[in-house]
């Protein structure tokens, strides 16, 4: 594969974009309209963008990458035009400005390379730390925290004049700041923290003070399930800590240690917080609280029994019944929409993804690029494991959204630079 | 190094490998129980959402469209304009009660077939209409008007057709409902109220209730006597003042408890005329149980009357039942007792004897057409059941235009048109008698010239009470509804 077969697919999934919000028209009695050409054009941009500066600033990056990432950007964007035309049209404007974003991404790290990110690491940390508190500015600032759905976890600026507010999710951005930060820290203490131990009774386990990144992990995502009420962000966090202790070190112990704070934690956050008590509760049985706690879930079981093998065919499902169809619950409109099959090529998406991005991990020469592309896949594959899982009930729901497919600007920025370094990083590993 | 990346690959694929098996068994395997659980919103949503086709009349009038909502096209609001007028028919689509009527059964032509499923694009393509077709009932809106004021406020049902057709004019079923009242989610009280009310608005009484059909049911007692030979129009029988019954302490008597001749004895026609209960209980015993319920099943009774709405079959007792009972025979022959007969089984009878003993498969929806107006598909009129020959169907023919001409039935006469008709007045024990008519007009039409048969029911004797009978109450009804259609 080259780089002209990947704008080959990069067009096939615009056109797969086109005409999926073309039939969604046609179902609706409507004919093809201004959407179907603008949906064309954001797409073009966008991934446009991404595949122009491959060409020119990482012209040996994988050629995988961007067509997943076309693939299900495209479903998401069709079925987020079906449940809300006009979040469609602000979707544009996300996608547009992610895949410009991730262009810049690779034009800034054109003559350095990712090594450069290492530099500034203590910079990326301290930015994802206040990014991580921004949602707890109290509510009378101009930059104000906000709550939705219970969890504190938006930030909205109030615009003058009267204009609408703008919000976003910077916890989206502050994970992937975060990730920068812990392989570049990774790159210089993984020897010394797989190697240097000590004998405690029967077990072997590191010096003390290479147990503080462990903590530190377990607090920041604590405190985010504490102070934001969020389950699925500090259980992302959190994973992500622990997958890339692991990935550096080979220690089954930090994993170990991992599992036995997660519970504890889990364990903790169940007898202090009713929001947490109520999620167990509806993802062990959403039909006991039918109307309450467990409505979401049922809603999305209903609509995944609808869409059945083969799906109601777009535009004609009832995912508008879903609460929260276009974000958290994008999976299950998806389901409903384009019945098993869809869901099945979109998982597979996330699972080809998932392998293209260790792919680049395993052939990664440098510690750095190597747990960069290892933690940037963790968070991906998580991500979307974990949201998926919550749906089809496997795992209590968390509310994240789906990469590259949910609505939200935030969350698409940061699929998009992660697209740009996983890029970047696999060209640097061919030249 | 890249030991502990594996496993984290192997990790995570593992879990989508799990995502993909859950979500198998959610969509595949359990799918259905989710999908038809009745909480499931989509399963109202969708019925009632969706555009559907418009249900007019013959003569245009609109009983049913959808409405688009201006701020959601995809969501379309369905309308009845007529509000009562076709409510049974028609029916209804409801958040909250289903569907019912022709909304419901013709569900598959009203319902869109736009369709981004791959068969449906496929037709598309192919250059099938993928939008919602619509209904043209064989209604005459005039007649229907006439029809559901003619009933007022009585219970009760009338259902008019073309005998050679089988095309059903008018239908009416009283108390009547508005079903615009039950469209909404929140129709939930008058739901309630409807389904409540002593008075069964819901019911539709035309084809989904039976009634003891009275002397309406001598009709069939002749025509039985007729195609075995047992007597003709001319045949005399005795004039007793009260007719015991063989084997039992009770008598049939007439009417009004008086003689039906001049108390030596009465031919059959005039026992006809004058709907003798002492003539055709001697009658119907003469004829036996075994002619009466052949008869009767050759009418259509004990099946189900292929329509477009399910029809509760008219009963009849098997004859092994009654056949060695005198009694049971003679009150039968009466069309009490066991007897029990729906508006449109009675219609059909007076349809088979206009219609030279054949009838025809009655039918609502005189076409189908697409949404640009195009007719997709035609209803062909066809033949039901041969029920009486030619000959029996001519001297019944001439019976019943006796009976409006000089007999109970005369209220349903119509100046310059030959009108046949029979009344029936059926004893309820412990309350007012249902009154009926059946008959048809014009006897012996034309060429080209319209024809209707109707059968009329008022329960409880409508507006007269226990005072009624078929000849006072439905007769003068039939003759408006015959001067409406035929003038």
């Amino acid at each position: 594969m080259t780089r002209n077969t990947e704008a080959v697919f990069i067009l096939a999934g615009t056109v797969l974009a086109s005409v999926g919000v073309a039939m969604v028209e046609f179902a609706g009695g409507g004919w093809l309209d201004a959407n179907v050409a603008l949906t064309f054009i954001s797409f073009a941009i966008a991934f446009g963008a991404l595949h122009v500066s491959f060409r020119l600033w990482a012209p040996n990056a994988n050629p995988l990458i961007l067509p997943i990432a076309t693939f299900l950007a495209a479903i998401g964007s069709i079925e987020v035009f079906r449940l809300d035309p006009e979040l469609a049209s602000l979707q544009r404007w996300w996608l547009v400005l992610a895949g410009v974003a991730g262009g810049s991404v690779v034009w800034l790290l054109r003559s350095s390379g990712v090594a450069v990110l290492r530099r500034y690491r203590y910079l990326f940390l301290a930015s994802a730390m206040v990014l991580l508190l921004l949602p707890l500015l109290p509510d009378a600032w101009p930059i104000h925290g906000a709550t939705i759905n219970g969890s504190r976890l938006w930030v909205r600026i109030d615009l003058p004049f009267g204009a609408r507010a703008l919000s976003f999710q910077p916890g989206e951005i502050a994970k992937v700041l975060l990730t920068v930060f812990l392989a570049s820290y990774l790159a210089d203490r993984s020897e010394a923290m797989s190697t240097v131990s000590r004998k405690v009774g029967l077990f072997r386990i590191p010096e003390p003070r290479h147990l503080g990144p462990v903590i530190v992990a377990a607090a920041i995502a604590f405190a985010v399930l504490v102070y934001q009420r969020d389950l699925g962000a500090s259980l992302l966090l959190f994973g992500l800590f622990i997958g890339m202790l692991y990935a550096a070190t080979g220690r089954a112990f930090y994993l170990g240690t991992g599992l036995v704070l997660t519970t504890a934690a889990g364990v903790a956050a169940y007898s202090m917080f009713s929001h947490v008590r109520i999620r167990i509760s509806a993802w062990i049985d959403p039909f006991a609280d039918y109307t309450g706690a467990g409505y979401q879930t049922a809603q999305g079981l209903f609509a995944m029994g609808s869409g059945s093998l083969t799906g109601s065919g777009l535009g004609l499902g009832r995912p508008d019944l879903i609460p929260a169809a276009a974000t958290d619950f994008m999976f299950a409109a998806v389901a409903e929409e384009l019945g098993l099959a869809g869901s099945i090529a979109v998982i597979t998406g996330y699972a080809f993804l998932v392998a293209v991005g260790f792919g680049i991990a395993l052939r990664s020469r440098d510690r750095f690029r190597k747990y960069l592309a290892a933690g940037l896949t963790i968070l991906i594959g998580l991500q979307s494991f974990l949201i998926i899982a919550g749906i089809v009930r496997l795992f209590p729901l968390t509310g994240i959204t789906l990469p590259f497919m949910s609505y939200g600007g935030s969350s698409l920025l940061a699929s998009a630079s992660i697209a740009a370094l996983l890029g970047r990083i696999s060209h640097e590993e061919r030249t | 190094m890249n030991t502990p990346v594996r496993r984290i690959v192997w990790a995570l694929l593992a879990g989508f490998v799990a995502l993909i098996l859950a979500t198998t068994w959610i969509q595949a395997v359990a799918g259905p129980g989710y999908r038809d659980d009745p909480r499931n919103p989509r399963l109202s949503a969708w019925r009632v959402g969706r555009e559907r086709g418009a249900i007019i009349t013959d003569d245009a009038v609109v009983a049913g469209r959808s409405d688009q909502n201006p701020e959601d096209p995809q969501n379309f609001t369905r309308v009845y304009p007529t509000i009562d007028r076709y409510a049974h028919t028609v029916g209804y689509v409801s958040v909250l009660f289903g569907s019912r009527g022709l909304e419901r059964t013709r569900e598959r032509d009203l319902v869109s077939h736009r369709d981004s499923t791959i068969s449906g694009v496929l037709n598309a393509v192919l250059g099938g209409d993928p939008r919602p077709r619509g209904l043209r009932l064989t209604f005459d809106d005039d007649l229907q008007q006439a029809a559901v004021l003619a009933l007022e406020d009585s219970r009760g049902s009338i259902i008019a057709l073309d005998p050679t057709t089988g095309a059903v004019l008018a239908s009416v079923s009283t108390p009547g409902f508005d079903p615009n009242s039950l469209v909404g989610s929140d129709a939930g009280p008058a739901g309630v109220a409807l389904e409540e009310d002593p008075d069964s608005p819901l019911l539709h009484r035309t084809i989904a209730t039976t009634y003891p059909p009275g002397s309406t049911f001598k009709v069939i007692t002749t025509a039985a006597a007729l195609e075995t030979g047992i007597a003709g129009p001319a045949a005399e029988f005795a004039d007793p003042e009260a007719l015991e019954l063989p084997g039992t302490s009770s008598t049939i008597h007439n009417y009004d408890d008086g003689l039906c001749g001049d108390g030596q004895s009465v031919t059959l026609a005039e026992a006809f005329v004058r709907s003798c209960n002492t003539t055709f209980a001697a009658l119907g015993i003469q004829v036996g149980a075994e002619a009466l319920t052949e008869t009767a099943e050759a009418f259509g009774f004990n099946q189900e009357i292929p329509y477009a709405l399910p029809v509760l079959a008219s009963t009849m007792p098997e004859a092994a039942d009654f056949f060695d009972d005198p009694a049971a025979t003679a009150q039968n022959a009466l069309g009490q007792r066991d007897v029990r007969a729906t508006p449109m089984q009675m219609a059909l009878v007076a349809a088979a004897v206009a219609n030279e003993g054949n009838i025809m498969i009655p039918y609502v929806v005189g076409d189908v057409f697409t949404h640009d107006g195009k007719i997709e598909s035609e209803t062909e009129p066809t033949l039901w059941r041969r029920a009486i020959s030619p000959a029996t169907a001519a001297i019944l023919s001439d019976l019943m235009e006796q009976v409006v001409l000089s007999g109970t039935g005369h209220n349903a006469a119509v100046p310059g048109v030959r009108v046949a008709g029979k009344t029936g007045t059926a004893e309820v024990t412990g309350a007012s008698p249902h009154v009926w008519f059946i008959g048809f007009a014009p006897v012996d039409p034309e060429p080209g010239e319209r024809q209707i048969a109707l059968a009329i029911v008022l329960e409880d004797g409508g507006p007269a009470g226990e005072t009624a009978s078929g000849g006072s109450v439905a007769a003068p009804i039939a003759a408006r509804l015959f001067e409406n259609y035929l003038k």
